[in-house]
């Protein structure tokens, strides 16, 4: 049973035709599509032998981290804002996809380079900005590394934290609201929660990274004793599979079962700790695995069996979870949907995990070959996520901005 | 019922990940070989300078697109270095060793071959090396990898002993043979005119390879930055002192070459003696677990450490203030500092 839901998104209301109507073929053609973008994306911006090679390694993730967070705001946030749904609905996806992945783009870029590196960098703290850095003496390239790293770190929270709103609070109190007012409220409201976290969560990483330690500036990572590493990659791992319980629940979880509780903001409190408690089962349950494959990681170890990748590689196997979770969600209908909610969900998590598994397989099958990096599970300055939080961009693009044209179309009168 | 099977499940999987984490677990495997013994080591740092201006070097980087990049594609910087050698930002790593084995036979060993082939031939004329690779009596060369830093300056060495006997890891690219046969790449200043004619040794990762009594390599299965793979390092096993670990870049870390050898090594639970390249803080960038790295350090025991190279001179501060057992050096030859065991230094074990 289902409670009134309190506001609902462009995308929930929206009804689709299906121009491929073989679901199977549909949902494969659809993937081979978006594949075959994300590897244009991957060669123009991020491979190492390809044309701009962002993948140094951190700048081009750090921008592909906020394309992520941007367009979570366009879509769940700002709902479209300022298109109309009547414009959604009769513009070409081709058109459409090309205008709303052109903001994503240039938003992102704004972001950057006037808050980050022009505003937060130059007035607050300089390691959010790579000029600023650079002018305390520190080399051209490791400035824009550091502050990359802060910035992609910031996108980790609010990857986790701004789609929460809306999706598990129904943007209550704010949801009577017009927009763009409510997404103004919602992103100021979430920004805000993202800063507090960040402080807390990834700024004593930051005492450490400099020498000599930035005593005055910052806490000592308070979760050394515990987890046995100063690296704020404990918390990175954490927060991704935070991130990713978030969208577990929006898609093939269909916010069950937090979404049986009557009222606001009792239901978005319960799909609060719903979403904490999946993701630290997660983060647990990854590091055992890893634990059983490779040994128990040792204190002070590099790679394989240092306790911050480990930590780090939690986050980058729930990401590739996700991965099939939302191909299954936007791509082959979010199938099955014939059961009880419970079965469509318990068969569904069997497909993801299964999948995952493959999709796993598979990355460091090929990655060297197709994507330029390096054969190996750990590499310092290799990060999965990279790649594969891209791939998710080109889905969502595909699956928001282009209704999963050519598969589908959607249906005017909706 | 599929509530019961989900909720079923996250319980087993968050109980088995924490509460009977330990039970579950599988037991450390420990299978160690016994290498035997040697009399006496003596190491001397030919050349730890690899480069020269860390600014040079991260641009050079930067405009190739980042630490991902072939190595062999990147038009490393050559001329108006000022303080370079000859202008030249290339300098090189190399180190030379001599075994005495308990028939008191000398192993002598050319350890990694540099980077600029002019530097490398006149530290290996300073340091007699020269001499000893044109008469022969260098028994064999060991390439820890494929790094520009360690390997570029092959020439060097042919131009003495063209056939020497070569041992490398597991992981080289086509490039790095061809580069042996005399192949060059132009872009990357990487030139070689004298192809190599000697035995070329490729070890692998399966086993502890034991070279002579007291003498073993260690191959680790490691990515590395600039599109390198693979790196090994010596174990020698000195009698009544214990294993002395020799690296040259130590890209599989030092605390996890430790483990390695604990694990694998008879008598590794004492590791008395690490030398060279410990790569942590090499362009002097920092991280957070290079922190976790020194606290650990400490917890082995090791009682002497000859650190150069691509160790960092932060992380050789840091290591000295933490009280490890830093062997310092004398700085000379165009080695910056005294905290690095440097350019024409040496460290005796016996």
């Amino acid at each position: 049973m289902s409670h009134q839901v309190l506001d609902t998104l462009w995308l929930e209301e929206r009804k689709y035709t299906d121009i491929i109507k073989q679901p199977a073929v549909r949902g494969t053609v659809n993937v081979l599509i978006a594949f075959a973008f994300f590897m244009a994306l991957w060669w123009v911006f991020m491979d190492p032998r390809g044309y701009l090679r962002w993948y140094t390694p951190q700048y081009g993730y750090m921008y592909i981290r906020w394309l992520l967070i941007v367009a979570i705001w366009q879509v769940y946030i700002f709902n479209f804002w300022p298109f109309k749904p009547a414009w959604l609905e009769k513009t070409h996806p081709l058109q459409k996809g090309l205008i709303m992945i052109g903001i994503n783009f240039a938003v992102t870029g704004i972001l950057v380079w006037v808050f980050y590196y022009g505003i937060f960098g130059k007035l607050a703290i300089p390691y959010f900005s790579w000029p600023e850095l650079k002018k305390t003496g520190l080399s051209d390239f490791f400035s824009r590394e550091y502050s990359s790293l802060a910035i992609l770190m910031m996108a980790a929270i609010a990857s986790w934290l701004s789609p929460i709103w809306p999706s598990a609070f129904e943007n209550y109190p704010w949801h009577r609201m017009q927009q763009p007012g409510k997404g103004f409220t919602v992103l100021a409201v979430t920004f805000l929660f993202t800063t507090y976290a960040y402080f807390i969560f990834m700024h004593p990483h930051y005492r450490v990274l400099f020498y000599p330690w930035q005593e005055y500036t910052a806490a000592f990572p308070w979760w050394y004793d515990s987890f046995r590493t100063l690296s704020g990659n404990f918390n990175v791992g954490w927060i991704m599979c935070a991130t990713v319980s978030v969208w577990l629940t929006e898609t093939i979880l269909e916010r069950y079962p937090f979404r049986l509780v009557e009222k606001q903001p009792w239901r978005g409190l319960a799909g609060f700790a719903f979403i904490l408690l999946l993701a630290w089962i997660l983060f647990f349950t990854f590091t055992f695995m890893q634990d059983m494959v490779w040994g128990v990681s040792v204190e002070g170890a590099k790679r394989l069996m240092a306790p911050d990748w480990r930590y780090l590689h939690n986050g980058e196997l729930a990401v590739i979870l996700l991965t099939v979770a939302l191909a299954l969600y936007f791509y082959f209908d979010n199938w099955p949907r014939k059961f009880s909610t419970e079965v469509n969900i318990l068969v569904r998590v069997a497909i993801v995990v299964v999948g995952a598994w493959g999709l796993h397989w598979l990355y460091y099958k090929f990655s060297p070959g197709l994507l330029g990096t390096q054969a190996g599970y750990s590499h310092p300055q290799q990060f999965p996520m990279a790649p594969v939080i891209l791939f998710i961009n080109v889905m969502l693009y595909h699956g928001w901005f282009m209704d999963c044209w050519p598969g589908k179309r959607i249906r005017k009168e909706s | 019922m599929a509530v019961g099977t989900m909720a079923g499940y996250l319980g087993a999987a968050g109980l088995s990940s924490t509460v009977f984490r330990n039970q579950l677990l599988p037991k450390e495997k420990i299978d160690q070989v016994d290498i035997g013994e040697i009399k006496a080591l003596k190491i001397k740092v030919i050349s730890e300078t690899s480069w020269y201006d860390n600014n040079v070097f991260l641009n050079d980087v930067k405009g190739a697109g980042g630490l991902l990049v072939n190595q062999y594609t990147i038009p490393w910087t050559r001329e108006g270095v000022k303080a370079g050698y000859q202008g030249s930002n290339l300098g090189g790593f190399s180190t030379y060793i001599e075994a005495t084995l308990m028939d008191d036979k000398v192993m002598k060993i050319h350890f990694d071959t540099g980077w600029n082939p002019a530097w490398m031939e006149k530290r290996f004329r300073e340091e007699g090396i020269a001499e000893k690779l044109a008469k022969k009596e260098i028994d064999f060369m060991v390439q820890t990898h494929e790094h520009i830093d360690h390997f570029f300056g092959l020439e060097a060495t042919l131009k003495f002993y063209p056939d020497i006997p070569i041992y490398v890891p597991k992981g080289f690219y086509q490039e790095g043979f061809d580069f042996l046969k005399g192949k060059s790449f132009p872009v990357a200043g990487a030139i070689n005119n004298i192809p190599h004619r000697g035995k070329v040794t490729v070890l692998d990762s399966s086993k502890v390879n034991v070279l002579y009594p007291g003498i073993a390599l260690m191959t680790f299965d490691v990515p590395i930055i600039l599109r390198v793979f693979g790196e090994q390092a010596f174990v020698f096993n000195v009698k009544d002192k214990g294993l002395v670990l020799v690296t040259g870049c130590c890209h599989q870390g030092i605390i996890s070459y430790m483990e390695a050898v604990r694990k694998k090594v008879k008598g590794g639970e004492k590791i008395y003696a690490v030398q060279g390249g410990l790569h942590i803080s090499p362009f002097e960038d920092w991280d957070p677990q290079y922190d976790d790295l020194i606290m650990a350090f400490n917890k082995y025991g090791v009682q002497k450490i000859g650190c150069n190279h691509c160790t960092g001179f932060i992380t050789a501060e840091k290591m000295h203030k933490a009280g490890l057992p830093i062997v310092k050096g004398t700085a000379r030859h165009m080695t910056k500092r005294d905290i690095y065991l440097g350019n024409g230094d040496e460290l005796m074990i016996a």
